[in-house]
């Protein structure tokens, strides 16, 4: 059987998606780099801080690689955690691997330590712009039980392409934020299926969001890393400009659609309420005769 | 001279009042505070059926609506306390006094209106108690129930929801009682008539369709390798040993993971066809992979289960079934189904003492007792024997001939060491004791009485309870299981090992089973999804479980 992304723990998905013993970690968990913070509120530390990095080889190229560990306080921001992912990217830059990937698994920023979680966001996005300037492309792959949100979702954004699968989730503010915010009948948390259809994979990759939609196994994710590492979009002037402009258009398109049925309906799906169900070949197969769904701009 | 017929006689003047809201049995949903404050009068019992899933709320809705000054002084008996509706009627003072039986969401709230004396307490039951006293001292004079739909001659469809509703209206109906039914539709023809229409008075059109709660379902995404692996030493220490095929499962997180683990563990042991054939239990999702590996032989139900509808329509040799196909469930006959008919109950709770005492209360909450205590406790009114029965009782032992010794039901509490917040799931007293003290029971609130518990299963190992000679090998043998709370720590080390060696105590690595092995990777599905795949797309998840 092959192994589950949903499932699998960061250090799982790190060891299965890379070549056989090509994974060298940085900062590993015997160097007991943990977070100074948590102490003070009486919380567990864990000795990786949340989070995996160093380098490897995919199918013998070289890459540069940090995997959150949704387990461990929601795989969410800190101090040391984002400390080490932006060390991991700043090294990128100047040693130059063929890409780099990550793995994200995050709530977003760790409450506890929230000014260094913050920071480490911002930081983390002026890394990437760095990377995709200087030609590296950054892939980020969203398919863990803790999805992708909150400055987690800021920085998928500035990644060259995204991978998710159906489990994965992407978004800035998670459900139980917009619920409380905006009460339950703009965003009832509880319908998973309404989450599921307005955050997840299906909807992130057909909104244009997402680049691969995969299942969830890590075999799959990898495939998807190697497709998009070969075809990531020129980070200049024009591919920022074809963004803005695409953003526009669709909430041009999609601004007054209250669910998203309603926008795969206006996408073109003849069938909105049978999407969930289709397997990843099917909504393969439906994505490629949809138009606007693929494209460079980032 | 005597008259024999006053009950009756109160009756016809109740239906004729009510007649007068109705066409025919048929009220419309606008009508309902009218009809009700024509047929109940002042000090009335009444059965607002609330159960532990299907809810009469139109009716409950329409009872808290009536004037207190025109209905008052009720005394409610019924199972469920669920919707807020059923304790709003004591602030008002349309009811006054209690009878029920479980009161899960509303546990906290009960206490509350006990210990400020709004409620005047009968007792809390167990469901086949109370069933029993409204045949005996608690029958209802208007019960108010709910069914999916209805003919206008009031034949009832209470689809494969059925529960309490079959029990309440043969007290009500046959003893001078008006029964009045809300239904999510009426048809010309019903699929099947549950409840024949000259038991029914009134029918009524809901505004909405009745709620149903999905009470037993377990997204297998949030089962634990520490309830895997208590499922595996569950499996291969209890099932097997004893080769239990007829059970009931109580609901929760570590009867889902055997349930999950009967297609993996138990079919690698050699147990298909030898243990989990027979069962008593509502349709769980998580059992469906064990019914498409060909695990289990047959299921009564206490109620349905939101979304099986389609599966079990489509299972008729494994489910009880109706001519029209859909699930025909029946609380009353599932409990004593449970109580005298299988060999095992297995479940979890809140607290265990040092004898095995058990209890769901904390402090603040008093939640009721549903059906486990019938489920969990050894009939002796049972006189059948079976292998596993007896093997049973010759463990437990005792003085007097052989010859007249019976078995026993294994019940067995399935228990993480610490809880919810770290909780511990083992303590000294029970926090039953100390509620009944602040609210005046006479009787504390125990779930399962510690005679009545022959083994408890935590991470650290399994306790047989059947196996200790006396309270202070009891008392050991349940520290010798709480692993890292303080009861846990306060055992003596020498006499759990002496136990040990007894087999009263045994941990995973004496039964075989190696910790490192529970993974997730043994559950038969690991999601919600994977249900689906199993049940071919028949089970129809509420959307409140898919995370696609």
């Amino acid at each position: 059987m092959s192994l589950s992304w949903y499932e699998a723990s960061a250090r799982q998905r790190v060891a299965a998606l890379l070549d056989a013993g090509s994974f060298e970690e940085f900062v590993g968990p015997e160097q007991r780099a943990m977070s100074p913070h948590l102490p003070l509120f009486d919380l567990p530390r864990a000795f990786d801080d949340g989070i995996v990095v160093g380098r490897g080889r995919l199918d013998g190229r070289a890459v540069y690689l940090a995997a959150q560990e949704g387990r461990f306080m929601g795989g969410a921001f800190g101090e040391v955690h984002g400390a080490k992912l932006v060390g991991l990217l700043r090294a990128a830059l100047t040693e130059t691997p063929d890409a780099v990937l990550i793995l994200f698994d995050t709530g977003g920023v760790r409450l506890q330590e929230a000014n260094a979680g913050e920071t480490a966001i911002a930081e983390t996005m002026r890394a990437i712009a760095d990377l995709r300037r200087a030609g590296i492309p950054v892939v980020g792959l969203v398919g863990g039980r803790a999805g992708c949100f909150g400055g987690g979702g800021l920085i998928a954004g500035t990644c060259s392409r995204l991978a998710v699968s159906e489990g994965g989730r992407i978004s800035v503010s998670g459900p139980e934020v917009i619920e409380t915010n905006k009460g339950a009948e703009e965003f009832d948390s509880k319908d998973r299926a309404l989450v599921w259809r307005t955050m997840g994979g299906k909807h992130r990759r057909l909104t244009g969001g997402a680049d691969v939609f995969c299942d969830d196994t890590v075999a799959a994710f990898r495939a998807a890393a190697l497709d998009l590492v070969g075809r990531a979009p020129a980070f200049d002037l024009a591919t920022l400009e074809a963004e803005q402009a695409r953003l526009e258009a669709r909430i041009a398109r999609f601004g007054d659609c209250r669910d998203a049925t309603a926008i795969w309906a206006r996408l073109g799906v003849n069938d909105p309420a049978g999407v969930p169900a289709l397997s990843a070949a099917d909504f393969d197969g439906l994505v490629a005769g949809l138009e606007g769904t693929t494209h460079d701009a980032r | 001279m005597t008259d024999w017929r006053k009950q009756r006689t109160a009756r016809d003047e109740r239906i004729a009042a009510g007649r007068a809201h109705a066409s025919g049995k048929v009220v419309r949903h606008e009508a309902v505070v009218e009809l009700l404050e024509a047929v109940l009068r002042p000090g009335d019992r009444v059965c607002l059926e609330g159960d532990n899933q299907k809810q009469a709320d139109c009716l409950a809705r329409g009872l808290g609506a009536c004037d207190p000054g025109k209905v008052h002084d009720l005394h409610m008996v019924q199972s469920g306390i669920v919707l807020p509706e059923h304790l709003d009627v004591f602030e008002t003072g349309i009811a006054r006094r209690l009878d029920y039986s479980y009161s899960g969401p509303q546990g906290a709230r009960i206490a509350k209106m006990l210990y400020g004396g709004q409620i005047e307490l009968g007792a809390v039951h167990t469901y086949l108690e109370l069933f029993a006293r409204y045949f005996i001292d608690l029958t209802p004079n208007v019960a108010l129930i709910a069914g999916v739909s209805a003919d206008r001659a009031g034949n009832l469809y209470t689809g494969p929801n059925t529960e309490d509703t079959p029990t309440v209206v043969e007290a009500t109906a046959f003893k001078n009682g008006v029964v009045i039914a809300q239904v999510n539709q009426i048809v010309d023809t019903v699929p099947r008539v549950d409840i024949p229409g000259d038991r029914i008075d009134f029918v009524v059109e809901a505004d909405k369709p009745f709620y149903v709660e999905p009470l037993f379902t377990r997204d297998p995404a949030a089962v634990t390798e520490t309830q895997i692996l208590m499922a595996m030493m569950a499996i291969k220490g209890i099932y097997a040993e004893y080769g239990i095929r007829r059970l009931n499962h109580g609901i929760g997180f570590g009867t889902a993971a055997i349930e999950l683990l009967l297609p993996t563990f138990a079919e690698k042991l050699g147990l298909k066809g030898k243990i989990a054939t027979n069962w008593a239990l509502n349709p769980h999702p998580t059992l469906i992979p064990a019914i498409e590996s060909g695990f289990v032989e047959q299921v009564h139900c206490f109620g349905s289960e939101v979304g099986m509808d389609r599966y079990i329509a489509a299972r008729p040799d494994i489910f009880f079934t109706g001519a029209d196909g859909s699930l025909r469930s029946n609380r009353a006959f599932c409990q004593t189904a449970g109580l005298y008919a299988c060999d095992l109950f297995i479940g979890s709770t809140l607290q265990i003492d040092l004898q095995g005492h058990s209890s769901t209360v904390t402090t603040n909450r008093v939640a009721g007792f549903g059906g486990a205590p019938n489920m969990g406790s050894d009939p002796h009114g049972r006189r059948h024997p079976s292998d596993t029965w007896m093997k049973a009782g010759r463990e437990a032992g005792g003085t007097g001939d052989p010859a007249l010794r019976r078995g026993r039901k294994l019940v067995v509490q399935l228990v993480e060491t610490f809880g919810d917040g770290l909780v511990p799931a083992f303590v000294e007293h029970l926090d039953a004791l100390e509620l009944a003290k602040k609210i005046g029971l006479e009787l504390a609130p125990v779930m399962v009485y510690a005679d009545d518990v022959t083994h408890i299963v935590t991470e650290e190992g399994i306790a047989n309870l059947l196996l200790c000679r006396d309270a202070d090998e009891r008392e050991q043998a349940i520290r010798g299981v709480a692993g890292y709370t303080e009861v846990g720590r306060g055992r003596d080390r020498a006499k759990v090992e002496a136990l040990r060696a007894r087999g009263i105590v045994r941990r995973p690595e004496d039964l075989g089973i190696e910790p490192l092995d529970a993974d997730r990777s043994l559950l038969a599905a690991r999601s919600i999804k994977d249900l689906v795949h199993w049940s071919g797309g028949l089970y129809e998840p509420p959307a409140r479980f898919r995370n696609w």
